[in-house]
């Protein structure tokens, strides 16, 4: 069965970021403030994309170093060692344990790449105005956001590991440069997923397939939840 | 309603939309973030050192990414790849070195692996145990900048920007010296043999050394080197003497220089200046002699335990050497007989002369002729004469003595012939044997066969006064013998008189109820008693010392 659905937006109406209250804005250029909770209301967040876009290129720039300087040196025994990202996973490799570098390879390299891609292709289908795919975008978008806390790890296992290696003259551990660039990447694309408005991929493609399944019971199905939410 | 309509009419405020597209704030993050990334490329790029190529014949230890090259334990690059080399029969290090040492990487520059190294003079490297082995850098004194080297085998012995002087020894054999072999200067360490190779012609060892400064400046051009290698064990009169450098001296080898006192106003060696390498420091450090005066001398006896080299002494006091020990056929009477060729050196016993005749060692020393005089008069008036004497009655060692006999027959020097001719006299005790054989000649003159008729009457004579005391014996026997019997019958009486007295007094004292046994029995208990009321306090007192000052505490209960 296929229907088309409105938004909010198309219906004139704003749904409050805070409370989810459905309201009828004072207008769409100033929609007020929401009833209810008191949040300013805004029907699209205002410069997402500008925004969004400028938080992923510099989180794309910031992963160039963050790839290419050492996250972590060690000094043991007079001798000392800076390790890249890369360069621990091939260690790990090489070393026999390929579980533990598949995970750093995952956790430390490809997600945060996969977020910048997937960050940029939401935003390129949203400023184009592709019509199709938007329930798949909408799921990449949520896995984005989702992922974003976990991307952390590589931070957190540098940091552990600096606290606690200090052997000072048998080993130490210090930070590189590279750990901080990985940090901002990964502080900067989650900013980029909470300043990116899904609401966008919607706007472009208004007439979608409801499969019955998936479809909410209730008629109205989209207002009546929002404004119930 | 009139008021709406009345409104309608009235124009609309057209709503200007805010231009939205003015670009945000938001854009300075990725500025910042490119101006930030540039900025660490630019500094890396700026930083970066020339890239250099060793070539090695192994990478000991040496790593892509963790071996450092280090010079004054400064790192100034690090390895970046570690490759065989095109024909596969040398290994290509690439390194990169630092911006700072850039002005470093020159033509003459040196490049080695350092890696613990265990030589019998000494452990070196044995921080890299720990980190690894490095790659050590000597610097160059060249200026011409060079990016491809050949790495070293073994590490220089002279470690870089030491001062001192590098010096070549001329040795017949190497001895025990090795690489790395101490060189001393008055016991101190103040050097090192940093090589050595076969002279051109084969007949001779050149040994190359390097002396740090500031023992540098004690090195001039008659500096002398002597051999410490080993030890020397010196018997004298005053005990056995060992004589060592250092440990290491006697296990890897050794020198030692000095410079004479009489040559100490030589000049600095040149670079040319090849050393001779001396046996032992008395041959070394040994005066060249001005004045030698050969002579021969002849001896009618045993020259066992003479060699060459043995001193010559005047009244004790060296002044010479044995040169040569032969034989040699007696012109006039065509009998075999020794001959010694010894060199005098008269200045070392001129040199002895007290200060108040330096005038005369003077003129002894300058004039030939005033010497000869003297000499004469020595042979001829004073009775000079050469004998063979025993330096050590263990190891039979003879040498010369030149000394004083007046009753000798008189007798003159020739001093026409090459060399002279000094008088000998048979030495006094030629060897250990002689003197031997002597006792032995006297103990076969003895007489024993007086010494027996001796013995024998005087066995004799005492069998007569044996006989004697045996006539005194019998006539004892017969005039005293009954008298001692009725003594004896007397004094067995009062024995069992004694012995009936003794009975009853057992009586009293031993049998159990004997009142003494009691009181004694009594008597014992109580001092058994005693002691173990003793045993108790002391017990106590162990435990409660202070009792002793608190008395004993009231019980309790």
């Amino acid at each position: 069965m296929k229907t088309s659905e409105i938004t909010a937006a198309q219906a004139g109406l704003i749904g409050c970021n805070t409370c989810s209250l459905l309201t009828h804005p004072v207008s769409m250029e100033h929609p007020g403030h929401c009833p209810r909770c008191g949040a300013k209301l805004e029907s699209r967040r205002p410069n997402s994309i500008q925004y969004t876009w400028a938080l992923v290129i510099a989180a794309t720039i910031c992963y160039i170093p963050a790839n290419l300087l050492p996250v972590m040196n060690t000094t043991a025994l007079g001798s000392s060692e800076a390790d890249t990202i890369m360069g621990g996973v091939i260690y790990l490799y090489t070393s026999g344990s390929w579980p533990l570098a598949l995970i750093v390879l995952i956790a430390s390299v490809m997600v945060p790449l996969g977020k910048l891609i997937a960050l940029a292709y939401l935003l390129i289908t949203v400023q184009r105005g592709v019509k199709g795919g938007v329930r798949e975008r909408t799921r990449l978008y949520r896995m984005v956001e989702f992922i974003g806390r976990w991307s952390m790890l590589d931070v957190f296992v540098d940091t552990f590991t600096v606290a606690m290696v200090q052997l000072k003259p048998l080993m130490s551990v210090e930070p590189g440069l590279g750990v901080v660039f990985f940090a901002a990447v990964v502080v900067l694309t989650m900013l980029a997923a909470v300043t990116f408005d899904p609401r966008l991929i919607w706007d472009s493609g208004t007439e979608i397939e409801v499969r019955p399944v998936a479809a909410p019971k209730g008629h109205p199905s989209v207002l009546n939840e929002k404004s119930h939410a | 309603m009139p008021e709406s309509t009345l409104h309608a009419e009235l124009p609309r405020a057209t709503l200007v939309t805010k231009k939205h597209r003015r670009i945000s704030v938001i854009w300075l993050i990725p500025i910042l973030a490119a101006v930030v990334a540039l900025g660490i490329a630019v500094q890396r790029i700026l930083s970066e050192g020339p890239t250099i190529t060793i070539i090695l014949k192994a990478a000991q230890g040496i790593e892509a990414g963790k071996t450092f090259i280090k010079y004054k334990d400064v790192n100034i690059g690090q390895v970046t790849a570690v490759q065989l080399s095109d024909d596969y029969s040398k290994v290509k290090v690439t390194a990169k070195i630092t911006k700072s040492a850039a002005g470093l990487i020159v033509e003459d520059a040196q490049f080695w692996v350092v890696a613990p190294r265990i030589t019998l003079s000494g452990v070196s490297g044995l921080g890299t145990l720990l980190s690894g082995n490095y790659i050590g850098f000597g610097v160059g004194k060249s200026s011409r900048a060079q990016r491809e080297f050949a790495g070293l085998d073994v590490p220089p012995a002279v470690a870089d920007g030491q001062h001192g002087i590098q010096l070549t020894l001329k040795a017949a054999k190497l001895g025990s010296l090795g690489i790395g072999a101490p060189v001393y200067y008055r016991s101190l360490e103040a050097g090192e043999v940093t090589g050595y190779n076969l002279a051109a012609d084969g007949q001779s060892i050149e040994v190359n050394l390097f002396v740090r400064a500031p023992y540098d400046k004690f090195v001039n051009a008659e500096t002398r080197f002597w051999n410490v290698s080993g030890m020397n064990v010196s018997l004298g009169a005053d005990g056995v003497q060992l004589h060592t450098e250092s440990l290491v001296a006697i296990i890897a080898g050794g020198l030692a220089f000095d410079t004479p006192s009489f040559a100490d106003g030589a000049g600095p060696p040149t670079g040319s200046t090849v050393f001779s390498l001396f046996d032992d420091q008395a041959s070394a450090m040994k005066k060249p002699e001005a004045n030698s005066q050969h002579f021969v001398l002849y001896f009618h006896e045993s020259l066992r335990g003479l060699s060459v080299g043995a001193p010559v002494t005047l009244l004790g006091l060296p002044g010479g050497e044995v040169t040569d020990v032969g034989l040699d056929i007696d012109p006039k009477t065509q009998a075999l007989r020794g001959r010694v060729e010894i060199v005098a050196y008269p200045d070392r016993l001129i040199g002895r002369l007290g200060e108040q005749q330096l005038a005369i060692g003077q003129t002894l020393a300058e004039s030939n002729q005033e010497r000869h005089a003297f000499f004469d008069h020595l042979v001829e008036q004073m009775g000079m004469r050469a004998q063979l004497q025993s330096g050590s009655l263990i190891t039979g060692q003879l040498f010369v003595a030149l000394d004083f006999f007046p009753d000798v027959k008189k007798a003159q020097i020739d001093w026409n012939l090459t060399k002279p001719e000094i008088p000998s006299i048979p030495s006094p005790l030629p060897n250990l044997e002689a003197k031997l054989g002597s006792i032995l000649t006297k103990l076969d003159s003895v007489q024993y066969e007086a010494i027996g008729a001796d013995l024998r009457k005087l066995l004799n004579s005492s069998d007569q006064v044996m006989q004697d005391i045996d006539q005194a014996l019998i006539h004892f026997d017969k005039s005293i013998t009954p008298e001692m019997k009725i003594a004896i019958e007397a004094f067995r009486k009062a024995t069992l008189s004694a012995n009936k007295m003794m009975q009853s007094t057992d009586a009293a004292l031993l049998s159990p109820d004997a009142p003494v046994q009691q009181e004694l029995r009594d008597a014992m208990q109580e001092i058994t008693r005693t002691a173990r009321a003793l045993r108790v306090l002391t017990d106590y007192l162990e435990r409660h010392p202070e009792s002793l000052l608190r008395g004993k505490p009231e019980e309790k209960n």
